[in-house]
């Protein structure tokens, strides 16, 4: 049959254009949704898993990425004495778009520490979005030089504590040294339609790259 | 500063299983020799023979297959039974070549894929904000 999945080394490839009901392999009983990733990335405590959770149609999950001697590119760590032990925690969530779309969010740690575990995480994301906290504007770098390094459509997303912001859009902009394109916005993490509106601004980004 | 204590923020992963992750795969870490891991979204799906033998497997294969009665993401599974990401691969994996599963890898090229992209926009912005109020068209 001409639109059989293609068998991989893993399974199938499910690709966008390929129909979701009907056919298929024969022992799939369930024709799984297209899942489309979305990365949401910043330092700690800055609203990631708020973010997240605002918009998530399950409680944001957690899972364990550890760092072990497992982990592709430990190379930087290798003066961490306690590397077997340390284990990060990255938050998700999902939301279904339609049966046959679902748009996953991945939150992940900011620190340039972590850094090897995003290619992981990242592999295949249609874009980011970099959550900041004025008050502690380094802590996001390393995630603004991970999506401009690897070519990742991204906007950043200043979270308005409080509805409070220290800076204006202009000094972040000047501060984290970002692309023109780049979009730099204010946000409110726990805002459903806040965050919404953020993730939108993150995929008109990706749109517009395909459109060249 | 950085290792010298716990950082603040997202809450600490429960309680660690007592056997070493990797136990439950024999040593094994990676799906395949030479393969690069699939993505943490990558969908698994129980086969009707998977679900009929549930019975012949036991503890973390006969979880996965169980759990995966609806699509899952890799990273779901990780989480709800509290297993290491690389570890559900890993079994994934044994349970796909074994008839179990089917695993479906998401193609690369969806990230650059206007339609899609186009589709998760409409979707988004048919959703309303916390009081229950839609986006404003523009």
């Amino acid at each position: 049959m001409a639109s059989a999945p293609s068998p991989t080394p893993w399974g199938y490839f499910v690709r966008p254009t390929e129909p979701l009901l009907g056919g298929g392999a024969p022992q799939t009983a369930v024709r799984p949704p297209l899942p489309v990733k979305l990365v949401i990335a910043g330092g700690f405590g800055v609203g990631k898993t708020t973010a997240v959770g605002a918009i998530s149609e399950i409680e944001p999950l957690t899972t364990e990425a550890a760092i072990t001697e497992v982990a592709a590119g430990v190379d930087d760590l290798t003066h961490t004495p306690r590397k077997n032990t340390t284990t990060v925690a990255m938050d998700f969530g999902c939301l279904t778009i339609d049966p046959t779309l679902k748009l996953y969010l991945f939150g992940t740690p900011g620190q340039e520490r972590f850094g090897f575990m995003w290619d992981d995480i990242v592999e295949g994301a249609v874009g980011g979005l970099v959550i900041v906290d004025t008050r502690r504007l380094d802590d996001c770098y390393a995630a603004v030089d991970y999506f401009e390094h690897k070519g990742i459509p991204f906007a950043v997303a200043v979270n308005a504590f409080d509805g409070q912001v220290q800076h204006t859009m202009d000094e972040v902009r000047w501060a984290l040294d970002v692309s023109e394109g780049v979009p730099v916005l204010v946000f409110d993490a726990r805002e459903r339609g806040s965050v919404r509106d953020a993730l939108l601004v993150v995929l008109e980004q990706a749109l517009a790259r395909t459109e060249g | 500063m950085a290792d010298g204590s716990s950082p603040p923020g997202p809450d600490p992963v429960g309680p660690a299983s007592a056997v070493r992750p990797f136990l439950v795969t024999a040593g094994r870490v990676a799906p395949t020799a030479s393969g690069k891991p699939v993505p943490v979204e990558t969908q698994v799906v129980a086969t009707a023979e998977g679900l009929a033998g549930l019975d012949l497997l036991s503890f973390e294969q006969h979880d996965i297959v169980a759990a995966c009665r609806r699509p899952q993401s890799i990273a779901e599974l990780a989480a709800r039974l509290r297993l290491h990401l690389n570890v559900v691969r890993v079994l994934a994996e044994d349970l796909r070549a074994s008839g179990q599963l089917t695993v479906h890898v998401p193609d690369a090229g969806v990230a650059h894929d206007a339609s899609v992209l186009r589709r998760v926009i409409d979707g988004l912005r048919a959703i309303p904000d916390s009081l229950g109020v839609l986006r404003e068209t523009d």
